[in-house]
């Protein structure tokens, strides 16, 4: 059976659905028999999903997007002098 | 948000780059509108601070408005934009601090002899949403990837936040596929760590309840 170490090195690719079956069975039966292992897994994959999440909320705040904007005209009507 | 970009998307957002490179300044409006807000959040994840981030997009915006000439489309439009707003990040974090001395190394996992699992585990991944959008958990959140060395923090913020391929990642940055996947790998670890002791915290309160 393999090791922690060798699940834990694995893991970025079972999550990608990249490994052949024989390491994906090998990987399972580790699984199977080691639970913070599967703690581990899906504490990995839930630390992507929750800093996807708060850091896909930054929104251009509406006074910097005005200020976007003006710069943007301003560079168009008169081109290289920002 | 921004994952991989649909095919139409890429084929509407190849047809005003050509618009523009005609001369066509309201095709440059609709490429500036498409793209401020991915330049704004990258280059906010980058410095978290608001008026960078804002002298940031409009840099990258009027470069895209001055160099579009330069652009031969050999990689994709996006891939350009994201090398010109990292260059352009980078600029303002070098103007004003230094990288913090952390050692990544010291939080990747710890095995014994056997490479068994040193430490305990426990499973918080089923406790987060209550605590997702808080100012506590955002805190939280920003505090870790900050912590995070530049190379393991770009590769994090194009892959996972921006939702980029691992080979499109690997394009911006000059690097190769293993690489990319490597310096990943390393970023989710160290924040996996960085994150466990306060949603294991909270975890551990609402069993005790």
């Amino acid at each position: 059976m393999i090791c922690c170490k060798e699940c834990l090195d694995l893991l970025y690719d079972y999550i990608e659905g990249s490994l052949d079956q024989e390491t994906t069975d090998s990987l399972e039966e580790h699984f199977h028999e080691c639970p913070p292992c599967i703690s581990f897994m899906k504490t990995y994959k839930s630390t992507t999903t929750i800093c996807r999440d708060t850091l896909n909320q930054v929104e251009v705040p509406d006074a910097v997007r005005e200020a976007l904007l003006k710069v943007l005209k301003e560079n168009k009507e008169h081109p290289g002098e920002n | 948000m921004s994952f991989t970009q649909p095919k139409e998307d890429k084929k509407l957002e190849e047809a005003l780059v050509r618009e523009f490179q005609g001369g066509d300044l309201e095709a440059y409006d609709k490429i500036a509108e498409i793209y401020q807000k991915k330049i704004y959040g990258l280059s906010f994840n980058l410095t978290r601070n608001q008026m960078d981030a804002q002298d940031v997009t409009q840099e990258v915006l009027l470069t895209l408005f001055r160099k579009i000439h330069t652009f031969q489309g050999k990689s994709a439009f996006s891939s350009w934009v994201y090398r010109i707003t990292l260059n352009a990040s980078y600029m303002k974090l070098r103007s004003k601090k230094k990288e913090p001395n952390v050692s990544i190394d010291e939080l990747m996992p710890s095995f014994n002899g056997a490479g068994f699992q040193q430490e305990k585990i426990q499973d918080w991944s089923e406790n987060t949403e209550s605590l997702l959008f808080t100012n506590e958990t955002s805190d939280v959140i920003n505090k870790a990837i900050d912590l995070l060395p530049e190379k393991e923090k770009v590769v994090f913020l194009l892959r996972d936040v921006e939702g980029l391929s691992t080979e499109k990642a690997g394009e911006i940055l000059d690097l190769t596929v293993p690489a990319v996947k490597s310096r990943l790998h390393r970023a989710r670890l160290f924040l996996r760590k960085k994150l466990s002791s306060y949603f294991e915290e909270f975890s551990s309160r609402k069993v005790e309840k």
